[in-house]
């Protein structure tokens, strides 16, 4: 009886190891995918943050768009040149000239310098803030509660004076606080040189309304458009075309010394006169947090 | 109608008052490891359910043709090896656990290759989770329960796939629930001492003293059919 149980118990685990290794080949055949290897060549070299910047899920979506839909190798910013290299190597083709994009702030009011500036008690995020009327006087420029900071990966935002700086060693360009910011004042440029020219205000308000919320904003004047062709007005304040024909340093010298508001400014690598400039100056050693810099995350909420 | 108020019972029975998860404490892996987003937590659910489905169908028909005591095939093969011999004598109830997991395994294998070349969106959406399922206790506890009543003699098909979708069903509520809660949990200041693992488990355990309180429903569920 022992010896029955037992050839019959094996007989029937191997009947139906069998037959499932029957029916599992057969299905590995009927049910084969062709996964082109190119994709997951390409998914090997990208960086794998799943940032999303490419404008795809992840990075396996960009890899697969790369190789089906026909997309540009040089999408991935985190990845910066030398993905897009290994990229368009893989798919056989020669990498279109890019520039690496970064983000850049469209304010340059720091707290002391908006004007009615109002206690606010709600909760520390721009996004709830920005829904509150009289947070501010403007209501186009950075709240400084820094959600932009809290969205960025690489840790490339800063709060200074309660106004966002960038960290141009730091950003990849992903695009993760221009999705965030709730007023979209930041956006992302093509770099085509260390040193780009930022029109550092959003206010799209007349001059006069302007100057009674903030003490730097554009006052919309056009003197700089009038020196430079490389400025267009558009709702009271100058647009730059980044994407056009090449903006370089130097052309702006007399828009800049003209802006009565100071709002042209340059951003990315300081030049080496800057560098010269402070290279005496003494750093503080420690800066202790307080309630108006700092957005401090222990804080109370309201 | 007889079969129905039954089947109403056990779907009541698997998805709220028995509730795999929260009454049982079977599939908590998952139920701890993949309820940190809602949609995630959501493919899961259906991941588990699809799954213990199709293994409560395999497993079910093994167990009444081959595994049972006095399982038809079996003896079939012993009477005609040996025409003196009883009917009903073989028992091969031993293989049971082996046997499931072969089942699950596989079909976990299978489903996992159709979806993948049939429905690839899905297959995107929860084809990671399914190799994660193979192991999934609360499966193997769907096919231990369904033996349970079919060496009893009391469950036919129809109540077994009802206990397996409807214990998937309430796998779904379950881990969903679990990770509504714990995305809130996300934006709240727990101490620092019970962050991460532990918070979990404590509201976990709350969940689970909060589905209690559906245990007699079924009594009055029953009251009701057969006034």
């Amino acid at each position: 009886m022992t010896l029955l149980v037992v050839l019959l118990a094996s007989s029937t685990l191997l009947l139906l190891a069998v037959s499932m290794s029957f029916v599992l080949g057969w299905a590995n055949k009927a049910f084969h995918v062709e996964v082109d290897p190119r994709v997951e060549q390409i998914d090997a070299v990208l960086p794998g943050a799943n940032c999303a910047g490419c404008g795809y899920i992840g990075c396996t979506d960009y890899a697969e768009g790369v190789v089906n839909d026909g997309a540009s190798v040089a999408l991935c910013a985190p990845g910066g040149e030398s993905c897009a290299e290994a990229v368009a190597e893989i798919m056989g083709v020669e990498v279109e000239e890019t520039w690496p994009y970064r983000a850049v702030v469209h304010c340059g009011a720091t707290l002391p310098q908006r004007l009615g500036v109002n206690d606010y008690r709600g909760e520390r995020t721009c996004t709830a803030a920005n829904l509150v009327a009289g947070y501010q006087g403007c209501v186009y420029g950075c709240l400084g509660l820094g959600d932009c900071v809290e969205a960025c990966t690489f840790d490339a935002m800063k709060m200074i004076w309660g106004l966002v700086q960038i960290d141009y060693e730091k950003c990849t360009g992903c695009g993760a606080c221009v999705e965030t910011c709730p007023r979209g004042i930041i956006s992302r440029i093509p770099f085509k040189a260390e040193r780009v020219l930022v029109v550092s205000c959003s206010n799209e308000d007349f001059g006069n309304d302007v100057r009674k919320v903030c003490k730097v904003g554009c006052i919309g004047c056009g003197a700089c458009a009038k020196l430079s062709d490389l400025f267009t007005m558009d709702a009271n304040l100058p647009t730059l075309d980044y994407h056009g024909a090449a903006v370089e340093e130097g052309d702006f010298e007399k828009s800049m010394e003209k802006c009565p508001m100071e709002s042209l400014l340059y951003v990315g690598k300081p030049s080496a006169e800057d560098l010269a400039a402070t290279i005496d100056e003494e750093l503080p050693g420690r800066v202790e947090p307080d309630f108006e810099t700092t957005v401090d995350q222990a804080e109370w909420r309201g | 109608m007889e079969l129905f108020a039954d089947l109403l019972l056990i779907a009541i029975g698997a998805a709220l008052v028995n509730n795999f998860v929260l009454t049982y404490f079977v599939g908590l892996c998952p139920f701890l490891g993949v309820s940190r987003r809602l949609d995630t937590a959501f493919g899961m659910g259906c991941a588990v359910t699809f799954v213990i489905s199709v293994a409560a169908l395999l497993s079910w028909t093994m167990t009444e043709f081959v595994l049972r005591p006095g399982a038809p095939l079996p003896n079939w093969v012993w009477s005609s090896l040996n025409p003196a011999a009883e009917a009903g004598e073989v028992d091969l109830s031993v293989l049971s656990y082996i046997v499931y997991i072969f089942v699950i395994a596989s079909s976990v294998q299978l489903v996992e290759m159709y979806v993948r070349k049939f429905f690839p969106p899905l297959y995107k959406s929860f084809g990671v989770f399914l190799p994660l399922i193979t192991t999934n206790c609360a499966i193997l506890f769907a096919c231990l329960e369904i033996m349970k009543h079919v060496v009893a003699r009391d469950w036919g098909l129809p109540e077994s796939l009802t206990l397996a979708i409807f214990g998937g069903v309430g796998f779904t509520i379950a881990i969903v629930l679990m990770a509504g809660i714990r995305e809130e949990l996300e934006l709240c200041e727990v101490p620092e001492s019970l962050r991460g693992a532990a918070i979990t488990m404590i509201v976990a355990g709350i969940l689970a003293l909060a589905f209690m309180g559906f245990s007699g429903i079924g009594a009055n569920v029953e009251k009701l059919l057969n006034p």
